[in-house]
């Protein structure tokens, strides 16, 4: 499969490169149309659901970072991530029931302390568990035919999903929502603190991730080993550690996004996980698999789209909009909107 | 060779013979202990999960009619089966394990399902095996009136082997749109739905009645049932400036989580209106409508499709609590109900009967049979030619914040009053 496309002149899959510029252009120019549309079809409520529409765009962002990541460095699509997603919801759930909290925190620097250890436990326990799965399930198999840790992924999506749904409950569990919910008004934007809350973090998440990957060596070494691991592991990359850290860290975006599901949602379920990964993946597959811009991008499209079904009258069809939007790009730009990334095997 | 060859064949035809013959027959002398034939009333609801606050109360109906009543000749016992595994109602179990009960040759009887589009999936196969199913919570239209429950009954068209206690959508759906217009004094509606048979059903029942009261419907949606982030749909309401929200659902389609959005966005004083898909217990129960909303429980309303007023309630709510710790739910006495049904029909046709296959037919056709009534919990009680109840009464609940709970307002007999 993979030497029949690189067969194919590169040219034709070459990733969308606009200049220094291109990027936040086109991504301006992409807002405007957003709102747009959004003004057109809900009038008044235009700003508001153009608010929801990122707010719930982010959280998906979020999610498809981790999938791409993954792909990009070892070509598995890995079907457990939305359940890491998940676990990350359970876990921040357990964390702020047993410091005691169960409402919105007023005091801004006992919020602030709050948020960080909630995000850091999370984020740091799904990097862990995520680290775990990749030694156990995927790691044996990097060499075997690429349906087998696709379907340990499937099995590992299920003994996820299980251990909660034995463990801990197998219904909806509420959680604490302990940021405070007034409406702040910042110059002509109106938008309540939770929402402002989840795009700045997913935003500043990406930022991070990005600058990560092109600044440090460890970001150099994920590169590397994505275009060609064997001439990254000759020169010196240690590809089990790199690729460790690969799901160590969309793991813990995975993480960061449960926190946010039970900050913003007040609720979390054992099988939240599936339908999460499922348009994640699709936003991930839409930006281009294996971009870590296409996933943010594809994150905030998926966004965008469920809330224009909304919107427009259509909510009954928002999940076939999703698919078939991944569908039409696919026929008409199969490498998705921002082009590819993966190895190099010519 | 050619010996051992037949050998074999001999040893198979007889084992296979010695197999056949003992297992459909019972034994003349009943089953054993002197307690008469063993027969069993199924119970397919949804047990598990998010569904629980549904299921359990209603199994529990069952079960104390089981322990209250006896048939002589007769030993009752329950072959329970769950259509939530996966915490949510799933119409492909409930034909599973309808198709479990109706190979159990001793069950002669289901109480269930609870849900409506799992009604749908269970009606072909019980109708193929002459099992009578009695609901006690099922009100989509479409399994008893019309074209739609005919194709139903595809193998016997004219076999009836569902009945249930609880009545129609169309009469559900008047009793929302009373509450909202009467009650909530509501001129302008937006009105949801979950895009499934007895939410969009409800949905559209509320529809037809509000626009005869004299109603007018802002927006129409429909959510699919998966949905966590209803932001958007709480804008358009916040854009519509309603008088009241209508969503037909149950709650594992979200609609707690929607009125708590709407709590969120400081849209609980609009009045919220749900059949009975969220009268699923107090504000404490697990699961519950009124546990998740949060604080949107105020001023929400809710229906069921059940006789409020049953003759002796302190009577079956004290012996109800004796036996299980709880009060009952709002579908324990129905199937209370059922089960007095089926122990009335076997007591008629039974006597002397030994034969299992003859005694579910016998059953089935007896329930069936419009001529008959039956003394139950819900008062008397009968079944039309589509297998409707007679009673056609819904009851209408409201959010009450000091208990905590769902508080009975009023019930409306849609025979005696229909909707002009």
């Amino acid at each position: 499969m993979t030497t029949a496309a690189a067969a194919e002149p590169q040219a034709a899959r070459a990733p969308i490169t606009l200049g220094r510029w291109g990027t936040p252009i086109g991504l301006a120019i992409a807002l405007v149309v957003g709102y747009l549309l959004m003004v057109i079809g809900a009038g008044a409520q235009g700003q508001e659901q153009f608010i929801n529409a990122l707010t719930i765009g982010g959280i998906y962002a979020l999610i498809a970072l981790g999938y791409t990541m993954v792909y990009g460095i070892i070509e598995l699509i890995n079907f457990a991530h939305g359940d890491v997603f998940m676990v990350g919801s359970f876990v921040s759930w357990w964390l702020l029931t047993t410091m005691g909290f169960s409402g919105p925190i007023n005091d801004p620097v006992v919020l602030t302390v709050v948020l960080v250890i909630a995000f850091v436990v999370s984020m740091g326990v799904m990097g862990v568990v995520g680290v775990v799965i990749e030694r156990l399930a995927y790691r044996p198999l990097r060499n075997a035919p690429r349906l087998a840790p696709l379907i340990t992924a499937i099995g590992v999506s299920f003994i996820l999903q299980n251990i909660i749904f034995v463990g801990i409950s197998n219904s909806i569990v509420p959680s604490p929502q302990i940021i405070p919910n007034p409406l702040l008004t910042i110059g002509p934007i109106e938008i309540r603190l939770i929402n402002l809350f989840v795009i700045v973090l997913a935003v500043a998440l990406m930022v991070a991730l990005h600058l990560f990957i092109s600044r440090t060596s460890l970001g150099r070494a994920m590169r590397s080993t994505a275009i060609d691991r064997e001439a990254a592991q000759i020169m010196g990359v240690n590809i089990n550690w790199t690729i460790a850290m690969t799901f160590f860290i969309g793991s813990a975006l995975a993480g960061a996004a449960g926190v946010v599901q039970g900050l913003y949602f007040g609720v979390t379920v054992f099988n939240i996980g599936f339908q999460a990964g499922l348009k994640a993946f699709t936003a991930a597959v839409l930006g281009g698999i294996g971009n870590t811009t296409g996933a943010a991008i594809g994150g905030f499209v998926i966004g965008f789209i469920e809330v224009l079904a909304a919107v427009y009258g259509y909510g009954r069809w928002s999940e076939a909009a999703v698919f078939s939007t991944l569908v039409l790009v696919l026929i008409f730009r199969p490498t998705g909107i921002l082009g590819q990334q993966l190895a190099d095997r010519a | 060779m050619k010996r051992t060859y037949l050998a074999v064949a001999g040893a198979s035809v007889a084992i296979i013979v010695g197999a056949c013959s003992g297992s459909s027959t019972p034994s003349p002398s009943g089953g054993g202990g002197g307690g008469g034939t063993a027969v069993k009333v199924g119970i397919e609801l949804p047990m598990t999960g998010g569904e629980a606050p549904n299921g359990v109360p209603t199994a529990n109906g069952v079960a104390l009619a089981i322990d209250q009543i006896q048939v002589p000749g007769f030993t009752v016992t329950i072959n329970q089966q769950d259509d939530a595994l996966n915490g949510k109602h799933d119409p492909n179990q409930g034909a599973k394990n309808l198709q479990t009960l109706a190979n159990d040759s001793q069950v002669l009887f289901v109480v269930g399902p609870y849900n409506s589009n799992v009604a749908q999936a269970e009606i072909p196969v019980s109708n193929a095996a002459g099992l009578m199913q009695c609901s006690p919570a099922n009100t989509a239209v479409g399994l008893t009136k019309g074209d739609a429950a005919k194709a139903l009954r595809q193998t016997n068209p004219d076999k009836i082997a569902y009945v249930r206690v609880a009545t129609t959508d169309d009469n559900q759906g008047a009793g929302t749109a009373d509450i909202a217009y009467n009650v909530a004094s509501a001129k302008k509606a937006y009105v949801l739905d979950d895009t499934q048979t007895y939410g969009k059903g409800l949905a559209d029942g509320f529809t037809d009645a509000y626009t005869k009261f004299g109603g007018t419907i802002l927006k129409r949606d429909g959510v699919p049932d998966s949905t966590t982030d209803f932001t958007s749909y709480v804008t358009t309401a916040k854009s519509l400036t309603p008088d009241v929200v209508m969503y037909g659902g149950v709650t594992t389609s979200g609609l707690g989580l929607f009125r708590k959005q709407m709590a969120q966005q400081q849209l609980a004083t609009i009045p919220f209106v749900g059949g009975d898909g969220i009268v699923d217990g107090s504000a404490a129960t697990a699961s519950s409508f009124l546990n998740i909303a949060g604080d949107g429980d105020m001023n929400s309303y809710g229906t069921v499709a059940a006789i409020h007023d049953i003759p002796n309630p302190d009577k079956f709510a004290s012996d109800y609590k004796a036996k299980f710790s709880s009060d009952p739910g709002s579908y324990s006495a129905p199937a209370y109900a059922c089960t007095q049904i089926f122990l009335q029909a076997l007591q008629a046709v039974g006597s002397g009967v030994t034969d299992l296959a003859q005694l579910r037919e016998a059953v089935r056709a007896y329930v069936a049979d419009t001529s008959h009534t039956y003394d139950t919990v819900l008062g008397k009680v009968g079944f039309d030619a589509n297998g409707d109840t007679t009673q056609h009464t819904i009851s209408y609940y409201q959010y009450d914040s000091t208990s905590k709970d769902w508080k009975f307002l009023k019930q409306r007999d849609f025979t005696a009053e229909p909707v002009q």
